[in-house]
């Protein structure tokens, strides 16, 4: 979008270089300050749920102590990782191979929880051919945006433009390997 | 590389009929990767090469498989080590989960 080389880019020494815009590292920052508020929250919307998935898929009192024991531990991990992130997002130095790892976790957290909630909205909409969502399926909540076609389109947007931030994330990690 | 995949079939040994847990808890687990839509094939490939050193090829048949069969196995090893690879997979916002290797 900006320039060839991606917004995302390995140096020879193996830090990375983040060339966002200033406008795009404010909306993620907003985004991600929004995840960690849901999380911290930690209501049980269907979307966020994808976070934390089953472990045993056909035992389902294993995977109750599974998630006794791991869930905090992954809800840790997840504030861990943006916090990292946001503090990618908010200076212009080059980060590490570790601030990248979180930051491209943060940003698949993001879509993931997006992309969940954009399912949700589209099978209701065919359902209904008119927009009459429940609270369900509005997975980013305080600006009432989403409920109506216009808050759909803007999500969508906001997922491809996550998709094609973590596709240069990734390349810009892979090239490390 | 490949240190979490065993080789796929191994003689059987004479066990006492009674499969009691402890039997049963050394028989492998394996850790198997679901079909989802959201997830980028680039970065599903990332995260087995990351995670598992597998090498870019045969992380990308994984996640063909993954994409083109709706599953596969991903790893193999205890109990411990599978929920280990699980949970790493899920703070990867990977669709994992674990069971039994069948017999």
């Amino acid at each position: 979008m900006k320039s060839k080389n991606g917004p995302i880019v390995r140096t020879k020494s193996g830090t990375f270089k983040v060339d966002l815009p200033d406008d795009h590292r404010k909306i993620l920052t907003n985004l991600i300050e929004e995840l960690r508020t849901s999380l911290t929250n930690s209501n049980d919307d269907a979307a966020l749920r994808r976070l934390f998935p089953t472990a045993y898929h056909n035992d389902p009192k294993k995977d109750a102590e599974y998630q006794r024991l791991m869930r905090d531990e992954l809800l840790e991990s997840r504030l861990a990782a943006i916090d990292t992130a946001i503090k990618v997002l908010t200076q212009e130095n080059e980060i590490t191979a570790e601030e990248i790892d979180a930051f491209s976790r943060s940003i698949n957290s993001l879509r993931l929880v997006i992309g969940t909630a954009l399912d949700i909205a589209e099978s209701d909409y065919e359902k209904q051919n008119n927009s009459q969502h429940d609270g369900a399926s509005n997975e980013d909540s305080s600006d009432g945006a989403s409920d109506d076609d216009d808050g759909q389109s803007v999500q969508k947007e906001l997922y491809e433009y996550l998709g094609w931030l973590l596709e240069w994330t990734v390349s810009a990690q892979s090239s490390g390997l | 590389m490949n240190v979490f995949i065993k080789a796929s079939v191994q003689p059987a040994q004479v066990q006492e009929p009674s499969l009691d847990d402890e039997t049963k808890s050394e028989r492998p687990w394996i850790v198997i990767v679901w079909n989802d839509p959201i997830n980028l094939m680039s970065y599903v490939t990332f995260v087995f090469q990351k995670l598992f050193g597998y090498s870019l090829e045969k992380a990308t048949e994984l996640m063909l498989d993954v994409h083109n069969k709706g599953r596969a196995v991903v790893a193999s090893g205890s109990r411990e080590r599978a929920e280990f690879d699980v949970y790493r997979l899920h703070e990867h916002g990977l669709w994992a989960t674990m069971e039994h290797e069948s017999l």
